[in-house]
């Protein structure tokens, strides 16, 4: 595949040339580096500016006491972000404990199962789930979804009530607005981006080992266990990450389906709510600090993120590092 | 000198044909076979339930006059239209592209061609990951700030401008990926030529990866036709259709979908799904086109 | 093949920018009037509460003087109130008053009453008809001290009625709302049961459902048998809700109706910058949970045309407008509090 020594990048070749064509060269340069540079300054001023207004509230409560906080009361001007961000959370998990599995089953599916033919349908009906808008995920949601399954959920309810460690996750269910609809529809939205990206992952496996595993005499699905899954493992944590990212700032979908309580509860079939949702619910009407609490929490939001997707590449980095030796 | 193999001595070598599979190891194959079969249905089930609720919900309220007319002002009235959302949707959506795609495509010239593994090129990929996180309406919020409160007016191009914010992130992913499929033999016959870099990238890689690049921006242009949170902070609100981006209010349909089906009268949430019915066909063409153009042009892997 | 790649490309890119610079240019000017009628245009935003009846009006509106366009986009009192002072309305509507910290200097505004409504409270009994509840019954059961329909607080407002032994599901608005503040105002200062204080969003006890709008609670009392909900009576009617009648100040158990509405605003205290507390007001057929809503304007216009049009809007609004309101569920102002409206719209903004 390639030869032996590698060529000379176009860069280090002296072309000669006068130095308007060096100056050319030098300006795209210069505009491509700023229109990368544009993602940090957007991000940057993103972050200054909701900071900047947040101050005020979580000056009030102090770091701490904003994110740990457990009473949201705007009324008393007490702002703790705890529940929400426990909302976020725990719908976020659900949401990738069903869409990973199932992502990554399709990606199998579609490189390694599927017909030539049917592939491109496949792919197109999963770009399709992806452009579906969000707010008409949640009317599906809250109009159909939410009505038809409650009668589920109480039913899946009694069924393990006996068993005591299930019974305080799967309680009582008077409402289907709750963490666990929340948590299906996100699955539902994020199951594409992870899908096209296990997909491309899937591809850059090496067709030698494939077929060398088939060559031992593997039947396909111990092909993928020992070939392809092992050799994905970064990529698909990195799929899922993103994945992941996407659950956590979902607003509309989530705010129609997930019953706004501010009550943590270990139930998933109780109601609660998210940092984005709450955000959504409540920014029309307030004013003043409690405007200030609302951006606060955007900032909260934009902070975990980047921390998820700092640890999603530390991870990913300690698992290529398992797989193929360290390499830069 | 020992030879390497000889059939007498040795045993016979195992049977790896399919006749030979204990029955745990066939089972588990037929079982996995199965579940990531599964796992496709599980996917098309929402699709199709969406589709369904939308059309059984919103057809009756599709017409032409639908497409066309003004949005009523009461909202009790039952009949058309939603022609001021649809060319809100289209022109707001439109000069967002404008906005990303090039500063998108550019940026991930720079981190294929240019930065590729520099400390500076990962700080700016893993940022692009997380503006992917960023909620939509943080994104409304912070143009709010920046465009909306400095002009004094709710328009569309602030609208514009958190769709492109939103976008910006999918299109550098997805334009890198593209570019990071562009053989580099080309690349090395173009410099072998004595093109310069930019010359190579403009002339060469870009257009190679052209159908790719269309493809991903199509896709991101679709999701941000469906965005509704950071409209209603930045947009305001029209009933007449206003092309002019800069002066005056505007709509969308995702905001019209949000603004009617949150009222109990039924001409109200007839003229939602209808809404709905609407956009979900325009991002549909848009994913349908994306899908066409990507299978005809793509680049045949080495 | 590298032509046809071209083509579609470029043709994609083509539409992409006409469309883009359609955008940027267009814009017909509006034309020029030719009746008495002030022309241009008028951006309002404000509460939710009354938009169903602001864009009734505004559609009425639209024959009396198609010139003078007007908007009115309902994102939230908030909201509104914090446009308005950053300028980017030309008035607002609110639920609620201008507080210190929301933008607006004092002295730069005017409230002007425009409608009210009452807000009911429905709830979902198939069995049950003509439920009543007693203002410290209500409270108990809005913070959760009261659990099951057949509590003895319930049976004892309903002495004929048979309760069933289901769980009470409280529903209430997950969205920020003026109307939970008015319901909540309501609860605190006429009970003294009442301890989750009041403002547009409270801490609802745990289980509580949270429906995002009015719709919103509207359906999640309908998906759920026990569950008790407050909203607002268009959206109660228009979704076919049941109401409960809840006993006023007087003592009476009132159905929350137009006429009812009235009779509270009839009643109410009137401030001298025309803010006024219907809420659990006196009067024998008065309803009690009343909610008021207002306009403010600014008490001085930097364009002159601006001003002009909000006047004649609002001198409609306050006069024939006030004819639309009972058959979209709202109720018109008294006369005599109208008529302080009028003169309050005429001294700020003069001729």
């Amino acid at each position: 595949m390639t030869a032996t020594a590698t060529p000379p990048s176009p860069e280090d070749l002296d072309l000669g040339g006068d130095s308007r064509a060096r100056g050319a060269d030098r300006g795209f340069r210069g505009l491509v580096t700023f229109a990368g540079l544009t993602v940090l300054i957007v991000l940057g001023l993103i972050l200054v500016t909701t900071t900047l207004r947040a101050l005020p509230a979580i000056q009030e409560e102090g770091v701490v006491g904003f994110v740990t906080g457990t009473r949201w009361a705007p009324n008393d001007d007490v702002f703790g972000t705890f529940v929400m961000l426990y909302g976020t959370l725990v719908t976020s998990l659900i949401g990738m404990i069903i869409a990973v599995p199932v992502s990554i089953g399709i990606a199998l599916f579609v490189t390694e199962v599927a017909r030539r033919g049917a592939r491109k349908y496949i792919v197109t009906i999963i770009d399709l789930l992806a452009t579906v808008p969000s707010v008409v995920f949640g009317l599906v949601g809250v109009l159909v979804v939410v009505p038809a399954i409650t009668s589920s959920y109480q039913w899946f309810a009694d069924l393990v009530a006996p068993v005591p460690g299930l019974q305080s996750i799967f309680g009582a269910a008077n409402t289907g607005r709750n963490y666990f609809t929340a948590g299906l529809v996100l699955a539902v939205m994020i199951i594409p981006i992870i899908t096209s990206i296990s997909r491309e992952v899937f591809a850059t496996v090496p067709e030698t080992d494939k077929q060398a595993a088939y060559a031992l005499g593997a039947t396909r699905w111990e092909m993928i266990k020992g070939a392809m899954l092992p050799h994905s493992f970064g990529g698909l944590v990195g799929a899922s990450m993103l994945g992941l990212g996407r659950a956590m700032g979902e607003t509309i979908a989530v705010t129609l389906v997930i019953g706004g309580s501010f009550h943590i509860s270990a139930n998933l079939f109780a109601p609660g709510n998210t940092m984005a949702a709450a955000i959504a619910q409540q920014w029309g009407e307030s004013s003043g600090l409690h405007t200030d609490a609302l951006v606060g929490i955007g900032v909260i939001l934009f902070v975990i993120t980047v921390l998820i997707n700092f640890l999603a590449r530390w991870v990913v980095r300690r698992a290529e590092i398992k797989m193929k030796g360290a390499h830069s | 000198m020992s030879s390497l193999t000889t059939t007498n001595d040795q045993a016979s070598p195992p049977d790896l044909s399919g006749r030979n599979l204990s029955g745990r190891r066939a089972f588990a194959d037929r079982a996995a076979t199965v579940g990531i079969g599964l796992c496709v249905l599980v996917a098309a089930f929402p699709l199709a339930l969406v589709v369904w609720q939308v059309i059984e919900r919103g057809g009756s309220a599709m017409s032409l006059a639908f497409l066309t007319e003004d949005i009523p002002r009461n909202y009790r009235n039952a009949g058309p239209g939603m022609g001021p959302a649809i060319l809100g949707t289209l022109t707001t959506t439109g000069m967002a592209a404008l906005i990303a795609i090039p500063i998108g495509v550019l940026g991930a010239v720079y981190l294929n061609e240019y930065g590729k593994t520099s400390p500076l090129a990962k700080f700016i990929r893993t940022m692009a990951d997380v503006m992917t996180g960023v909620p939509s309406i943080v994104m409304g919020l912070f143009i709010y700030v920046v465009w909306v409160l400095v002009v004094g007016e709710k328009n569309g191009f602030g609208g514009a401008l958190s769709l492109a914010c939103l976008m910006l992130p999918i299109v550098i992913r997805s334009a890198e990926e593209m570019l990071r499929l562009v053989p580099d033999e080309l690349r090395q016959a173009s410099a072998a030529l004595g093109a310069r870099k930019w010359r190579t990238t403009l002339t060469v890689v870009l257009p190679t990866a052209s159908s790719g690049i269309t493809s991903g921006s199509l896709l991101a242009i679709a999701r941000a036709a469906g965005e509704t949170a950071p409209i209603i902070v930045t947009v305001g609100l029209t009933f007449a259709a206003n092309p002019d981006l800069f002066a005056g209010g505007n709509t969308t349909l995702a905001a019209q979908i949000y603004r009617n089906a949150t009222q109990p009268f039924e001409a109200s949430q007839e003229r939602a799904w209808g809404a709905a019915l609407a956009l979900i066909g325009i991002v549909f063409l848009f994913t349908i086109l994306s899908r066409v153009i990507s299978a005809r042009f793509a680049i045949d892997r080495r | 093949m590298k032509l046809n790649r071209r083509a579609i490309f470029g043709t994609i890119t083509a539409s992409t920018l006409a469309f883009s610079l359609a955008a940027c240019g267009g814009g017909d000017d509006s034309a020029d009037g030719d009746g008495e009628g002030v022309s241009g245009e008028i951006t309002a935003s404000g509460a939710s509460f009354p938009d169903a009846f602001y864009a009734a009006a505004i559609d009425a509106y639209a024959d009396v003087n198609p010139d003078l366009v007007l908007t009115y986009n309902a994102v939230g009192s908030g909201t509104g109130k914090s446009e308005f002072g950053e300028g980017i309305n030309d008035f607002a509507g609110t639920d609620s008053l201008v507080g210190d910290d929301e933008g607006i200097e004092p002295g730069s505004y005017q409230y002007i009453p425009t409608v009210a409504a009452p807000i009911t409270v429905s709830y979902n009994l198939p069995e049950v008809e003509g439920l009543q509840l007693s203002q410290e019954t209500l409270a108990q059961v809005f913070q959760g001290d009261i659990t099951k329909w057949n509590d003895e607080a319930i049976a004892a407002d309903n002495p004929e009625a048979t309760l069933p032994d289901t769980d009470i599901t409280i529903a209430h608005r997950s969205d920020g709302s003026g109307t939970t503040s008015n319901f909540t105002t309501f609860l605190d200062e006429a009970t003294d049961s009442w301890t989750l204080g009041a403002g547009d969003t409270v801490e609802w006890p745990a289980n509580a459902v949270g429906g995002e709008k009015n719709t919103g609670v509207a359906q999640a009392i309908q998906d759920t048998e026990g569950a008790i909900g407050y909203v607002d009576l268009a959206d109660a009617n228009a979704s076919g809700l049941v109401t409960a009648s809840i006993e006023n100040a007087d003592g009476n158990f009132t159905q929350p109706t137009l006429e009812g509405t009235t009779a509270g605003l009839e009643g109410a205290v009137v401030n001298d910058d025309l803010s006024y507390n219907p809420l659990n007001a006196s009067g024998p057929d008065a309803y009690p949970i009343t909610a008021p809503t207002y306009i403010i304007i600014r008490t001085e216009y930097e364009d002159a045309n601006v001003a002009a049009g909000v006047k004649e809007f609002l001198t409609w609004l306050l006069t024939d407008g006030q004819d639309l309101a009972a058959e979209n569920d709202f109720a018109p102002l008294p006369d005599g509090l109208r008529q302080q409206a009028l003169d309050a719209l005429n001294e700020t903004i003069a001729d």
